[in-house]
């Protein structure tokens, strides 16, 4: 019987489920991100640009700080949140 | 919407969007992205001087996540990361006072764009060269990629780093290495990320596993350890001469973070020079959208 290769091409047994997961991140953790970031902004924009205007040193460290604790709390989160809907 | 610090007005889905196709390549290639995130700023209208600080400072908690999952796997070397930081950490001082430097004269943004111009052609042009020679040595030679590439790399060829003192790095399985050649390679992607507002790992990377033989998985790791280091530098350089718009850095982060996944779990289907290749076009569309926003 002749092999259909339009059929067989991504046949990997994992290629499916994993692209079946990365769909639902994005359906549960966009969202999520999205009201995050709204939610951040609507609090800290007006203190962020005070502090922007008043002094720079204390602005800085400040950015520093904000940055780096958003990047291992959303990581965190992320990871959390995909163990409990068992995707990983 | 308005983002007043950087006095601009950009849609925070471009921004999110722009963390997005990063934290994609960065998950994906293993590298900061900031060679792609910086013109894709410029090109939604970010004044330069922000693009710069901003990039840095949004690169510093993307790199700093990955970092730390590199670590837990072994792939980063702290004797290799540390003793460059002594080379990166003066560069990015140097390059973000030539940035200070231009914009008395007002032509920051033509200088840095031509400059992001040139090394975007090169990165691109380089990537797709590489690239294609390791498939192809691949096939003929029937050799791994590691070797490919240490075959053709400087230190296979030459003696030109072994000027004492020399250090080993056992982590990286490297026997002996200078210590200026460390110090060279972290002095010249320092002012890159200090002057373009980029990590630097683009060029790093290459140099790391090119000229002092560090395999691709530990240049990987310790790139990402070096840039949290010397983009978190930049960014407290930057911020302190007015240059971070921190809104716009962590609307760009929350991208990056779904961006990242995606990224770590694609490489699972394509080999290292493939991924290279098929992104080597990238940096010459980057580099026609800075084209674009200086010639318009």
């Amino acid at each position: 019987m002749p092999i259909d290769h339009k059929t067989t091409e991504h046949t990997d047994p994992s290629f499916k489920p994993l692209m079946r997961s990365l769909a639902l991140e994005l359906c549960i953790y966009a969202p999520l991100v999205t009201i995050y970031f709204i939610v951040v902004l609507h609090f800290a924009k007006e203190p962020l640009i005070q502090l922007y205007e008043q002094g720079s040193t204390s602005y800085a460290f400040v950015t520093l700080f904000l940055i780096l604790m958003q990047g291992v709390l959303l990581e965190a989160f992320t990871s959390w949140l995909l163990r409990r809907i068992g995707l990983r | 919407m308005e983002f007043p610090i950087a006095g601009v007005i950009v849609s925070p889905l471009i921004l999110a969007g722009t963390g997005f196709i990063v934290g994609v390549l960065g998950g994906f290639l293993g590298v900061g992205g900031g060679f792609l995130a910086g013109p894709l700023m410029f090109w939604a209208g970010v004044p330069i001087d922000f693009v710069v600080g901003t990039d840095l400072a949004h690169m510093t908690g993307k790199s700093l996540v990955a970092a730390r999952s590199h670590r837990a796997l072994g792939h980063v070397d702290i004797r290799l990361a540390m003793l460059m930081v002594l080379g990166t950490v003066p560069g990015v001082e140097i390059g973000a006072q030539i940035i200070e430097a231009l914009k008395p004269r007002g032509n920051t943004e033509q200088v840095v764009g031509i400059f992001y111009v040139i090394i975007l052609s090169l990165i691109g042009s380089f990537t797709a060269w590489e690239s294609l020679r390791t498939i192809r040595m691949r096939r003929t030679e029937h050799i791994n990629a590691q070797d490919a590439v240490e075959r053709t790399g400087l230190l296979y060829h030459s003696r030109l780093f072994r000027i004492p003192p020399l250090v080993q790095l056992p982590v990286s399985g490297v026997g002996e290495v200078s210590v200026w050649a460390i110090l060279f390679v972290g002095l010249l992607t320092g002012v890159l990320a200090g002057f373009l507002g980029v990590g630097g790992g683009f060029l790093r990377m290459p140099l790391m596993v090119y000229a002092l033989g560090i395999p691709t998985h530990v240049a990987v790791g310790t790139d990402l350890f070096e840039i949290v280091i010397s983009a978190g530098y930049g960014t407290i350089s930057h911020a302190l001469k007015g240059n971070v718009d921190v809104l716009i850095a962590l609307t760009m982060q929350t991208g990056a973070a779904i961006g990242a996944q995606i990224g770590v779990a694609a490489t699972r289907y394509v080999s290292g020079p493939s991924i290279r290749l098929v992104f080597s076009f990238l940096p010459f569309l980057a580099a026609a959208m800075v084209l674009l926003r200086i010639a318009f």
